[in-house]
Formats: structure tokens, sequence, C-alpha cells
């Protein structure tokens, strides 16, 4: 069975947030084993998701490729908000 | 645990405002109302309180990950102190966890420090590990400062070594801390810091 990316990341994500509602996490495109995942999240949330000097959205970046590169797939992730 | 005392209206609010306030979500906070005030317009004094142990919520967390990876794994928890937490953790895909040079390994671990020092009041020193990596690199940096230091003393030419994170650098500043016929020394910014092993001079 393959990963679900977009639940690996939103799991990640998920605790960084006090808006959980308003975060959504979508795959946005996904040929060729290159895949394109969009975080939005609130605009409150969004100095926590990044961190300082991007280093926790770096970590979040870097265990997804981890599991991507298992299944021999490449990871791109956004992250924005509304 | 954090707790915070707020003025609301609703208990509702208090959930809400706590939320923000303390920067987890509504589901690990409790609050229990202490007061009242006000004639008219009724406010309530209420505590909020991190009902969740930061310890768990890390163990939680790193389970679920493993679990949407689809790796089996197997996690221990232990707390040394008041102030360390680490988690010990094996798999069937180790060497992906840990990745090239601990990258992935670290940064596993910086998002979960961030997490766990988010729930906890104090600052929690967090250690995760996987399938020994750091024990094993403890013991090469080990054999390798005590080499190169040997050579230094012999040849007294300073050595420069390959770049490390702050973790690797301390091991051998420890390490060769007691050594009287060698320095060490951090140089160099961000991704390049190294450490260099020079002669004392005397």
């Amino acid at each position: 069975m393959s990963v679900n990316y977009e639940k690996l990341i939103k799991d990640l994500v998920k605790p960084l947030v006090v808006n959980p509602d308003d975060l959504s996490v979508e795959k946005f495109s996904e040929d060729e084993g290159m895949l394109t995942i969009q975080i939005m999240v609130n605009q409150e949330d969004l100095g926590r998701v990044i961190g300082k000097n991007g280093r926790i959205a770096n970590a979040i970046r870097t265990i997804a490729y981890a599991s991507a590169s298992r299944e021999g797939k490449k990871i791109t992730i956004n992250i924005d908000s509304f | 645990m954090k707790v915070i005392t707020l003025e609301v209206k609703t208990v509702e609010e208090g959930l809400k405002l706590a939320s923000k306030e303390l920067r987890v979500p509504e589901s690990h906070i409790d609050v229990t109302v202490v007061g009242k005030k006000g004639i008219v317009k009724k406010i309530l004094i209420v505590e909020a309180k991190i009902k969740v142990d930061p310890a768990e919520v890390g163990y939680e967390i790193l389970s679920e990950m493993f679990d949407n990876m689809n790796i089996e794994v197997s996690i221990e928890m232990r707390r040394r102190g008041e102030n360390e937490i680490s988690y010990t953790i094996n798999t069937s895909e180790n060497p992906i966890l840990i990745g090239k040079n601990g990258k992935t390994l670290e940064n596993i671990q910086f998002y979960i420090r961030n997490i766990i020092n988010a729930y906890s009041d104090e600052r929690q020193i967090v250690l995760v590990d996987i399938g020994g990596y750091k024990a094993n690199r403890r013991r090469q940096i080990e054999i390798l400062a005590t080499k190169t230091a040997k050579e230094v003393a012999k040849t007294k030419v300073a050595a420069k070594l390959k770049p490390m994170n702050a973790y690797e650098r301390r091991i051998i500043h420890t390490k060769l801390a007691e050594w009287r016929d060698v320095n060490t020394i951090s140089e160099g910014e961000g991704q390049d810091r190294h450490l260099v092993i020079k002669p004392s001079r005397r």
C-alpha cells in the first residue's frame, strides 16, 4: 500500500497550529513520481509552521522526502496562508 | 504544566483564547471556572491548563508519523530527571530514517523537540535515536578525535575536521578537554562550522 502523503503531512502540521479547522493539505499535482503538496494554514499559524529560519518547515520537508524516497518518489511542499 | 488565568464571558471563549495564548490545540486544554465577577455583564474567571503530558504527545506523534509512512516501528520512551525525554526508535527502515550524515534523524529530533517544548513550561531536552545511530557515531567520532589529536601532538600541525553539528563537535571538545598538548576550537559559520584541533603553545 502506498503512503498517503497528504495525511502524513497533515498529521505533522496539525500539532503546530491553533486553528486546525483552517488547515488544509492537498495534492497539487502528481506526475511520474513528482508530487507537489500544498499546505494552507491560518495567517496566525504560519510562523509556527515555518519556524525560525524556516527550520520547522525544513524538518517537515526532510521527513516527507525520506518517506517519499522509499517509494522512489520526489516531493515538493508549498506552505502558504489564507 | 502550563497554567494561565483568563477573564472571559463563556467557557468556550476561554478555551479558544487559551488555545491562542498557550499555542496548543483546544483538545489538549482543560478549562475550569474559578470565579465570577461583574454585576450587569457577568465575567467568568477561568483557569486554563494543558492536560496532556508532553512526553506522551511526542510519543503519539512519532508513532502516528511512522504509521503514516507504513513503517513498522518500536519506540521506547524514557525520562531522565525532570527535563530530559529520550526516544529510542527501531524500525525496518533505519537507514532511510537516519538519512545522509544523520540529517533526517536530526530533523525528526528538531521537530519533536519543538512540539514538546510548546507543551511544557520548562525547557525540555529531547533526544531521538534511531537504530543506535548516535551511539555508534559517538564511538566513531571519539576514535577520530583521539587519532587526530595524537597526530597533532606529534607533528605540532593543526588539523581541520569535516563540518559537524553542534552535538558532534561537543563530543570532541569534551573528549579532548583533558588533553594538555592539544586545544580544540570551532571555526566557520552555519553549515560550514567545523572543529580545529591545534597543538598547545608552550
